[in-house]
């Protein structure tokens, strides 16, 4: 009889397991969980994100001893390619981006378990022969193995291939072995796309085997986030209405419409395409409560909490008062002259689609009650920045007001998650001399200074947790549809009112529309000067 | 300590008492650099010319791990008590763009002199950062309390003492008197890092995991010099095996100590276990860990100069081969991964009392 390569015994279950014990060289090694060898078959094997990041990543655990022995890798795609042929571009690539060099030996190791499956993704014959092609792997290596499916096609065929797999029983349980399923962004379109999709992966693999990526998570700093509240007793006393006057979380993108990423993000606009995962994703870790551990529920629970806490923007008056949209024209960055949007390549000229986004965020829970978070990201502004900052309250002014040039602002906490990953803090310092003049100084942390060697790229991280069956940092369900619902009502005031919140514009180069400093102005406060 | 010493690389010679003003003016001299710390990274060492190839070495460690180092060597024979002290500063360009420094004290000490030392040390710490402590070669008696308790990571490697029971004497002392507050790293353990990984790793296989409860025989190839590292890992399989040491049921193996040296334990099931290590002087520092079952083989191993090391599972006409990175051979890219992983070092703790017996 053949064995189960899962189980390593005929009835499925693991040694370990039938002994009542866990393999004993694992203990007090590695302090995270421990990646499971598996075969990973990407769909959308061909585009950028395969070359650029997921190989990328998967050769880089591999250099780093992380990745399991006995892992195997199939590219899934339309294109008429050998193995050969894809190995190659895979090389290449790799050579380009990887964050730790490309070492001929290593890539040997990885590419030796790298092949290619051209099939249509509506092909039923594609996934048979995609079947049959993982047993005999399996059989090679002496019985079933774990399965992890990377779902990084265009989102149109998301829904074919997840029903696919169902058909041709990929996604089939099996004793003493697992299938997961990674799915990229954008997890649908809408609250009610979205409610679909989920059905649709649902349907084919169960919620604890399914990982919606948001790869904002797996970037060290936003990891940091709960390191930072949690671990240091200066700050958690302090992470609340009594004392923070506002949070705003900013992600700027230089780069406009380049590459031919008009196509998608005319479809999709700034709010769907960044806050309804990531920034509403940031948003949740900085306003979470204390999960009771660190458990991958343990800590979505409390994340989507806080998601299900913002006050809704339901009425086109709610969002004209609380949301700026925006679109640039065309101006100047770096020196360089830029279009507008709407002459960008492959944008509808008569675009409704926003590049820009500014949202005031309301969190009605006992913590965060009255405290707005800002939200803003666009594109073709001054430079590519991501953060969050803490606004701190202000010291009562009863003992400097007589100081010349009064107290300057109150502290600010910067979160930097890209680039330049580190943490700030803004205090105010006496400036020397015989007058009491006082003005803000930071102190900062930067990870590249303080850590010289670089981080594990964001898709490295997420990767191993796949493997390793922790979804910590990847998004449930309930998190996307409420994220959903709180951006689908800000799309239906601007799309389908009578009355739509107007469209402002902008310079490209510049920090946005004035309106959107208009609504912080409003209350006393402006945008943080990245 | 017979020779002209060296003092290449040090930078600029100062006064005692002026060293904090001039590092001061170094940094004032140059906006264009920033000046980052993360530690104070103290490097000891009781050869007076390695106080050269450790700044070299610092240069190089700087570039993950930025700090303030401290370089003392003691020239403990030299007639006349005397201290000479230099100030330079290590900057490497992080992502192509900012010149990131860190700033280093080299002292050269010389003649014996307990209290010139502790307070060279006491003297030129950054407050509040973490003080880790590299010693280098034999712990000497200026490895005292008032010396290790301020420390909050011990490195030495056990490779380069003459005298390893004696050596670790003194640091489980050391550890008791501060109430298990210094965290201790032999590179002798680091050595072997990826080893270990590699079979935690391999074990999570079917077939090895069922080869586990058939184990008959461990092998370990080493260098004669690694005799700490070697033992150190064969301490690691049987611990976490949970297997009983012959030692304790009054069981011995016939040893040479040309060639290797052998013991015998025994498995939860009762089973007779042998565990042989091989001195290789031309393979690489660690070059092979086998573990080895009736039907199956787990083999970690290592050629001399690569930076890989070949895993592989064979059972019954099939092998699953596999490669993975090694450790570093030489000892500041052990320090730097040591540093790297940071931790109490628990793991390292356990293993100890099992060590001791074999050593």
């Amino acid at each position: 009889m053949r064995q189960n390569r899962c189980s390593g015994i005929a009835n499925g279950t693991k040694e370990w397991q039938v002994r009542g014990v866990s393999n004993p060289f694992r203990e007090d090694l590695v302090s995270r969980n421990l990646p499971e060898a598996c075969t990973v078959v990407i769909f959308g094997a061909t585009g950028d994100l395969t070359h650029r990041k997921l190989i990328p990543a998967l050769y880089n655990q591999a250099a780093d001893g992380e990745l399991p022995a006995g892992v195997k890798i199939i590219g899934f795609a339309r294109r008429n390619w050998t193995d050969e042929f894809f190995r190659e571009g895979l090389e290449k690539l790799n050579r380009e981006v990887s964050r730790t060099g490309h070492d001929e030996e290593v890539w040997a190791s990885l590419a030796s378990n790298i092949e290619y499956h051209q099939s249509e993704f509506q092909d039923d014959d594609g996934y048979r022969r995609l079947a049959e092609r993982l047993d005999a792997i399996d059989q090679e290596r002496g019985g079933k193995g774990n399965r992890l499916f990377y779902v990084a096609s265009a989102p149109e065929y998301f829904d074919d291939i997840l029903l696919h797999l169902k058909r041709a029983g990929l996604s089939d349980e099996r004793e003493g072995c697992w299938s997961r399923v990674i799915v990229e962004k954008p997890f649908g379109t809408t609250l009610a796309t979205a409610q679909h999709l989920n059905e649709v992966v649902n349907g084919t693999f169960e919620e604890k085997d399914t990982y919606r990526i948001d790869h904002y998570l797996g970037k060290e700093t936003a990891q940091n986030i709960m390191v930072l509240r949690f671990a240091n007793a200066i700050f958690e006393p302090m992470w609340n209405k009594q004392f923070i006057d506002h949070v705003q979380i900013t992600c700027a993108e230089h780069l406009g419409m380049e590459g031919g990423r008009g196509g998608y993000y005319d479809q999709a606009g700034a709010l769907r395409d960044m806050v309804q995962n990531h920034l509403l994703q940031l948003l949740s870790l900085v306003a979470m409560e204390p999960p009771t551990d660190l458990s991958a529920d343990g800590v979505r629970d409390e994340k989507v909490k806080v998601i299900r806490s913002l006050r809704q923007w339901d009425t086109p008056e709610l969002v004209a008062e609380n949301v700026t949209r925006g679109q640039y024209t065309s101006g100047n960055i770096n020196g360089k002259e830029v279009p507008g949007y709407c002459e960008e390549d492959r944008v509808d000229p008569e675009s409704e689609t926003e590049a820009f986004v500014a949202v005031r965020c309301m969190i009605d829970t006992w913590r965060w009650s009255g405290v707005p978070f800002y939200v803003r990201v666009g594109k073709r502004l001054p430079k590519k920045a991501t953060e969050i900052s803490i606004h701190f309250k202000e010291t009562p002014s009863v003992l400097f007001n007589a100081a010349p040039g009064g107290v300057p602002d109150g502290n600010v906490l910067v979160i930097r998650i890209q680039p330049d990953e580190g943490i700030s803090f803004r205090i105010n310092s006496k400036l020397p001399g015989t007058t009491l003049r006082m003005e803000p100084v930071k102190m900062d942390f930067h990870y590249s200074s303080s850590f010289g060697k670089s981080s594990p790229e964001a898709y490295e991280r997420l990767l191993l947790d796949a493997m390793a069956g922790d979804a910590t940092l990847f998004a449930r369900r309930d998190e996307v549809e409420e994220a959903w619902r709180f951006v689908d009502n800000i799309e239906n005031a601007w799309h389908e009112s009578d009355n739509p919140p107007l469209m402002a514009e902008f310079p490209a180069g510049s920090w946005g529309p004035k309106e959107a400093d208009e609504m912080l102005k409003s209350e006393g406060r402006k945008w943080r000067r990245l | 300590m017979s020779g002209k010493i060296s003092t290449e690389g040090l930078g600029m010679p100062v006064e005692i008492a002026a060293i904090d003003g001039e590092l001061r003016k170094l940094w004032e001299a140059d906006e264009a650099s920033t000046n980052a710390s993360l530690m104070n990274f103290l490097v000891y060492t009781e050869d007076p010319h390695e106080l050269t190839a450790n700044s070299k070495m610092i240069q190089k460690l700087t570039r993950e791990h930025a700090c303030r180092a401290v370089l003392i060597a003691m020239d403990r024979k030299a007639p006349k008590p005397s201290v000479a002290a230099w100030i330079t500063a290590h900057c490497h360009l992080a992502h192509g763009k900012k010149s990131i420094c860190s700033e280093q004290i080299s002292f050269l000490l010389s003649g014996y002199s307990f209290g010139r030392f502790r307070n060279t040390v006491f003297a030129h710490l950054n407050s509040d950062l973490p003080l880790v402590f590299w010693w280098q070669g034999e712990i000497s008696d200026l490895f005292e309390e008032r010396l290790y308790s301020i420390l909050d990571r011990f490195i030495f490697d056990s490779s380069t003492w003459s005298n390893p029971t004696e050596g670790f004497a003194k640091i489980m002392e050391a550890r008791e008197q501060t109430n298990d507050h210094m965290v201790t790293q032999d590179l002798s353990w680091t050595r072997s890092y990826h080893y270990r990984l590699a079979i935690a790793g391999l074990f999570d296989d079917p077939a090895a995991e069922r080869s586990f409860f058939e184990i008959e025989e461990v092998n370990i190839v080493a260098q004669k010099s690694q005799r700490t590292s070697a033992l150190l890992l064969l301490a690691w399989v049987t611990e976490q095996a949970g297997w009983k040491t012959g030692l304790e049921l009054g069981l011995t193996a016939e040893t040479n100590p040309e060639n290797g040296e052998s013991f015998l334990f025994e498995s939860k099931e009762g089973r007779n276990i042998v565990a042989k290590i091989t001195w290789d002087d031309d393979g690489a520092p660690l070059s092979l860990l086998s573990i080895k079952s009736p039907d199956c083989e787990v083999k970690v191993s290592r050629q001399e100069g690569t930076s890989h090391l070949c895993q592989a599972i064979c059972t019954a006409g099939h092998c699953l081969n596999v490669s993975g990175p090694a450790d570093a051979d030489d000892p500041e890219g052990l320090v730097a991964d040591q540093l790297s992983r940071g931790g109490k070092n628990s793991l390292f703790l356990r293993m100890l009392p099992r060590f001791l017996k074999l050593l």
